[in-house]
């Protein structure tokens, strides 16, 4: 029990101020940290217009041609990632978008209609919403 | 016909208590919050120190009273902000009494906390209390939690302060009488 100024400060006052203290730590540890890191893609489903989308492995490299509706786009496949290397529509958006590595990631060509985005055996995410 | 009442003394402390409570809760709903749902709940200090020094019957009756008729004057009644107002008071209200419960034992008496400590867990539990109802009621979405964390930091921070104002409260009141806060909290 002591004071400081003219506060008292007891021993329960103590115990309830390190219980307080604990339980924001303890939620701060339970909401922000992500305790489920996205799982680890292994599967690329590259999808046209309203089609089922077909499943690539990410395991081996390869470059996949896929025909879209203004022209065709190729895909590349390498060391578990994947981009687009070329298409056929204007801006390029989807090749300027890069590797997509962490399952969840998906990108598209519009005009072309096709869209692709990576699966993982084991994903926490229905979808990422991009931050680029 | 003509009404009569007759009112005890009990009755006006009360009365004071829940007008100096709602004066402070309507100056307090004027000021912009830096973040919302985030407030000083300085009205707060006047149902602490109320609960210290009366009881909790009489704070119970200031913090309704409080709740109801600022509500009325800000014209929230009834209203999800009225709700929440409500549900906070009444769990912190709850949860002041569940902590002092073990404290009635004469042997434990010497450690029941002081306004610092009150002052904490009316403030926690007032904000999870209001969290819980908007989360349930208004805004029933998982990410409502990622806030949580920074609403219990600032009700740990703004229960400290409370705590203090309400202390040098009570020393104020105290001083000129021999005896302090702890010995007299109950009467």
């Amino acid at each position: 029990m002591f004071t400081i100024g003219k506060v008292l400060f007891k021993f329960t006052d103590i115990v309830i101020l390190l219980a307080a203290c604990m339980l924001t730590i303890q939620l701060y540890s339970i909401f922000w940290l992500d305790n489920n890191q996205p799982g680890e893609a292994d599967t690329l489903l590259v999808q046209f217009a309203d089609n089922s989308p077909t499943e690539y492995s990410l395991s081996e490299a390869q470059t996949i041609r896929v025909e879209g509706k203004i022209g065709s786009s190729l895909i590349e496949i390498k060391q578990g990632k994947a981009r687009f290397i070329h298409s056929s529509c204007r801006n390029q958006f989807c090749v300027f978008h890069g590797w997509l590595s962490v399952a969840g990631d998906s990108t598209a060509c519009l005009p072309n209609r096709i869209s692709i985005s990576l699966k993982a055996a084991s994903s926490d995410y229905d979808a990422i919403a991009g931050s680029q | 016909m003509k009404l009569h009442f007759t009112t005890t003394h009990l009755d006006h402390r009360i009365a004071l208590l829940a007008a100096l409570a709602i004066t402070i809760h309507i100056i307090e709903s004027a000021f912009p919050s830096p973040l919302p749902g985030i407030k000083p709940g300085l009205a707060n200090v006047v149902t602490l120190f109320t609960f210290i020094k009366y009881g909790w019957q009489t704070a119970l009756q200031v913090s309704l009273l409080r709740v109801i008729i600022s509500s009325l004057i800000l014209g929230t009644f009834l209203s999800p902000t009225f709700l929440l107002s409500l549900s906070g008071a009444l769990l912190s209200l709850l949860s002041l009494m569940l902590i002092q419960l073990p404290f009635y034992a004469t042997s434990l008496r010497p450690y029941q906390p002081s306004a610092i400590g009150y002052a904490l867990v009316a403030s926690v539990t007032h904000m999870s209390g209001q969290f819980l109802v908007a989360w349930y009621f208004f805004i029933p979405h998982p990410g409502l939690f990622k806030l949580l964390p920074i609403f219990i930091t600032f009700a740990v921070i703004l229960g400290i302060v409370s705590g203090i104002i309400t202390q040098l409260l009570i020393n104020q009141i105290n001083s000129g009488s021999t005896t302090t806060a702890v010995t007299q909290d109950r009467q």
